[in-house]
């Protein structure tokens, strides 16, 4: 027999994954170590997939954590009187989400971006390419909207910004190769538009002929040949979230949509080498982190 | 011939069949395998050029770089066989160009690859799409509203066309080779057949050969035997089975030869003891002969000497036991003329009346003497045959008969028989019959049914044995039927023919000279007591004779006047001589074919034929002097002429 919970309720936390395993598992398991630590047990947590969604009712719950773009989407429809707090899912996804479902982020609909706030971005290009000036960006028709907060980011590090604008369905390299021929870094935004698998060796090896490096957002790119990357892992996500969630359990109303507080930075030695550039992972991490608490 | 070819075709097919059937199967199996390989290599390879230059293309087009496209496309051509290269962009525009395409116009490329043959160059096109290589990235940052394409980004089209000719030459340079490989194959397993054939066939035929040697009776025939022969044993075989024969053969035909030689002694040794015999009967009848002639003549000059009734008496008891004799040597000197086949046979027409008559009027007296009936059925038919021969047959039959008969009588009857082709001559007797036990024995020599003692009167028992000699000698059936008690019933069959007109027979003129008194006759007579009693007869008959004793005194009277119209010669004269030689001598001294008659004591067969070749009449001694008295009529009456008289006589059975 399961002991009967403290809690009025018998579900405290909903966590609805887009998918299940991977990187979801991953966040999972971390925002639900975080909530444990805090006294949730794992019996008030109820996991949920988006689509499982399609066949049972949510349960009264006092907070519903989604994970992934799809869940996101699914719950910004869904009828649910628990606040809503959206994450695993990058900036761009979510104001589309908002835009797609015409909610405003509130106390009931907030999100955790995936990605990195574009002044850690600058910061770490500064950081790793101190003579770097220019900052080649492909603009996609979602990241565009990012232009001007990344032209005032930017501009108050005293960098600047090559911005080139591609159509859909226009090919992507005209525009690189104008960007590549004038910057000193290529800055990737997450724009499924320009960067996915089919295109992103092709732009790699545009930019690396043109002796320009990529900072990209996920560790994948660093992989696949970019220089370096910023980015929070799932778990460091899960963990973010989960104490965002234990706020509200606690009875604090969710808060407005945030950054990623940790974070970790990847870099390709062979293709630094290939730059002659002498990049650490962990030392950078470090002083990208001091360098956000401040002085 | 047919069955060494038959070995050899048989040979040469199971040599050749398998080799044949597995050279062209496996050359067939590894040309289409071969052919197929390097056909699949060849597209590979071009497959293999078109994915490397789509592969190498992508960046080209994703750059838009036409002088690197223009490059890969160049340097692909260079690949052997190719013949055109042509990159296109994604929305089907000509990026870069090789070669001169043989195609006319590419169809809609979609974005999985493509390779067909064009019809009209016999090309290889192959259609490679080009995409962007993919790179596994984080989906929570690729998600997003729009599905995500599943398949990679179609870049653009990399088309490769492709000779085929070097793979055909290729193709055809590996048919000739198989080709070439097969029949050498071939070639060399109909050799090796042949070959082994050759050395499996010879001896099997060299065995062949022998074995007809020796089935043809040659077994002498050996088969060379060699080390290395596949037959060796078998020949060994042969060669000791053929030697055993061989032995075995030798062996019986030794015995053989033993065993003939045997028997050519026990047959000399029989056919001396014959010899003998017969020498010895011969000898006797010739020594038995002379004194039986003498004593007939001696007693016929008695009998015309006046005598008192009781002397008459013992001259008569006299001249029949001299005839009884004179019968016997009659018989002894027939049978071993039929023996001798010495007998001349002269077959010709005659009516049988004739014969008839003759048998009734010679036998009639003997009938009647014994009390007995004898009659002659009258027959108008006319038969074939000899009618001395046959008068001889019927003759002993009817005297048979009669002699075998107490009482009735004996008939002579003729009847046709078989359709009317023949006659049938019977003689029937009332007499004691003959037991069927007996009746094969009756025709031997000297058998007699219950005649132990050999009653002298009862005949000699050599009647029937010339008969059945006789008539096997014209080819006449003899048939006997008879019971104990119930008579018999002889019989003898002769081929009937039609009536010929009859000559007028020399007998007419006979009758010109009815006695021989005064007929002239030359005796020639070595055996004195002989001489004297022909001399004494002769003269009795009023003829006039002189006796000389040899050639010379016979040529001596001759010169001294006496001109002879019978001569009578004994055969056997002193020194040598005989009456052949003097018969020609005093034939030759009176210039002229004197009449003249052998006589001899001997039977033998050579005198009788020597005489017929002479032709001249033989008289056996002992003589009867009937007999004598109708040849010196004959002879003297013939004058000229004698041979007819030969045939005359002969026809009276003296001859």
């Amino acid at each position: 027999m399961v002991a009967r919970p403290a809690f009025a309720q018998r579900w405290a936390v909903a966590i609805v994954s887009s998918e299940r395993g991977g990187a979801y598992e991953e966040a999972s398991e971390a925002l639900r170590e975080e909530l444990a630590r805090a006294g949730v047990t794992r019996a008030q947590v109820l996991e949920l997939t988006a689509a499982d969604l399609a066949s049972a009712a949510l349960p009264e719950v006092r907070l519903v954590v989604t994970l992934g773009t799809a869940a996101a989407q699914k719950l910004a429809r869904w009828p649910a009187k628990a606040p809503v707090l959206c994450t695993l899912l990058p900036q761009v996804s979510f104001e589309r989400v908002l835009a797609e479902s015409g909610r405003q982020a509130s106390a009931q609909f907030s999100a955790l971006y995936l990605n990195q706030p574009l002044t850690r971005q600058l910061d770490l290009a500064r950081l790793a390419l101190p003579h770097a000036r220019r900052i080649g960006v492909l603009w996609g028709e979602q990241s565009v909207r990012q232009k001007p907060a990344l032209a005032a980011v930017a501009r108050a590090r005293g960098l600047d910004v090559r911005g080139v604008e591609v159509k859909h369905p226009s090919p992507v390299f005209s525009g690189l190769k104008q960007i590549v021929e004038d910057a000193d870094l290529l800055l990737a935004m997450a724009d499924p538009q320009i960067y996915n698998r089919d295109t992103i060796q092709n732009i790699l090896l545009t930019s690396f002929r043109a002796r320009v490096p990529m900072l990209a957002f996920s560790p994948a790119y660093v992989r696949a040949g970019a220089l370096l990357a910023v980015y929070s892992t799932p778990a460091q996500i899960g963990r973010q979230a989960g104490s965002m969630a234990m706020a509200v359990l606690q009875g604090a109303a969710l808060g407005p949509v945030q950054y990623p507080q940790d974070f970790t930075v990847a870099v390709n030695v062979h293709v630094a080498r290939a730059f002659q550039l002498e990049l650490d992972e962990e030392g950078l991490t470090r002083a990208l982190k001091q360098q956000e608490r401040g002085p | 011939m047919s069955r060494v070819f038959d070995i050899r075709q048989r040979m040469l097919l199971a040599a050749l069949l398998p080799v044949s059937l597995v050279a062209l199967l496996l050359s067939s199996v590894f040309l289409m395998g071969r052919l197929g390989d390097i056909d699949a290599a060849h597209t590979q390879r071009a497959r293999m050029l078109a994915r490397q230059l789509a592969s190498a293309s992508e960046y080209g087009i994703f750059s838009a770089n036409i002088g690197s496209l223009q490059a890969l496309a160049a340097s692909a051509l260079r690949e052997p066989d190719v013949r055109s290269v042509v990159v296109l962009g994604d929305l089907g525009q000509v990026y870069a160009r090789a070669g001169k395409a043989a195609y006319p116009v590419l169809p809609a490329l979609g974005a999985s690859e493509r390779e067909w043959r064009d019809e009209r160059s016999g090309n290889d096109i192959m259609v490679q799409p080009v995409t962007a290589s993919r790179i596994q990235l984080d989906e929570i940052f690729e998600q997003s509203v729009k599905a995500e394409p599943v398949n990679p980004q179609l870049l653009g089209h990399v088309v490769i066309e492709v000779s085929r000719k070097t793979l055909q030459s290729h193709e055809r340079d590996m048919l000739y080779t198989g080709l070439f490989v097969t029949i050498s194959g071939l070639l060399l397993g109909a050799f090796l057949a042949l070959r082994i054939g050759h050395s499996v066939i010879q001896p099997v035929l060299r065995v062949s050969r022998m074995i007809e040697r020796i089935s043809a009776g040659e077994l002498s025939a050996r088969v060379s035997v060699r080390p290395d022969d596949p037959l060796h044993d078998l020949q060994i075989g042969l060669n000791q089975m053929a030697e055993r024969l061989e032995q075995g053969r030798d062996e019986l035909e030794q015995r053989v030869e033993q065993a003939t030689l045997a028997l050519r002694q026990k047959k000399e040794e029989a056919e001396a003891a014959t010899m003998i015999k017969s020498r010895f009967l011969a000898a006797a009848s010739h020594d038995l002969r002379q004194p039986t002639h003498a004593l007939g003549m001696f007693v016929a000059r008695l009998g015309q000497l006046r005598l008192d009734e009781e002397a008459r008496r013992l001259v008569m008891n006299l001249d029949a036991a001299v005839l009884a004799l004179q019968d016997l040597l009659d018989a002894l000197l027939d049978l071993s003329r039929l023996e001798a086949q010495a007998v001349h046979v002269d077959v010709r027409a005659f009516p049988m009346d004739r014969l008839l008559e003759q048998l009734q009027s010679a036998l009639a007296p003997a009938a009647v003497e014994k009390g007995l009936r004898l009659r002659v059925r009258p027959c108008s038919a006319w038969i074939m045959s000899d009618p001395v021969l046959l008068q001889r047959i019927l003759l002993n039959l009817v005297s048979n008969a009669l002699r075998y008969t107490r009482q009735g009588g004996v008939l002579l009857a003729c009847r046709r028989v078989r359709g009317g082709s023949h006659l049938r001559i019977e003689v029937w007797d009332s007499g004691v019959g003959i037991a069927g036990e007996h009746q094969k024995d009756i025709f031997r020599e000297f058998f007699q049914v219950g005649n132990v003692e050999r009653d002298r009167s009862r005949g000699l028992g050599l009647g029937l044995s010339i008969v059945e000699r006789t008539a096997r000698l014209l080819g006449h059936p003899l048939a006997l039927c008879s019971r104990p008690g119930q008579g018999s019933r002889f019989s003898v069959e002769v081929p009937v023919t039609a009536s010929v007109e009859i000559p007028g027979t020399p007998q007419d003129r006979a009758a010109l000279r009815d006695d021989i008194d005064g007929v002239s006759v030359l005796v020639v007579e070595d055996d004195r007591m002989v001489s004297r009693a022909l001399q004494e007869l002769l003269s009795s008959w009023g003829c006039r004779v002189v006796v000389a004793e040899g050639v010379l005194g016979a040529l001596h009277a001759v010169r001294s006047g006496f001109e002879p119209e019978v001569l009578l010669c004994d055969y056997r004269l002193r020194d040598g001589a005989t009456g052949l030689d003097a018969i020609a001598l005093l034939r030759e001294a009176l210039a002229r074919p004197v009449p003249a008659c052998l006589m001899s004591g001997d039977t033998d067969s050579a005198l009788m034929i020597l005489s017929r070749e002479a032709g001249l009449p033989l008289l056996h001694k002992p003589v009867r002097p009937g007999k004598l008295r109708v040849l010196i009529r004959r002879l003297a009456r013939s004058g000229d002429e004698p041979v007819a008289v030969l045939d005359q006589l002969k026809g009276d059975g003296l001859a």
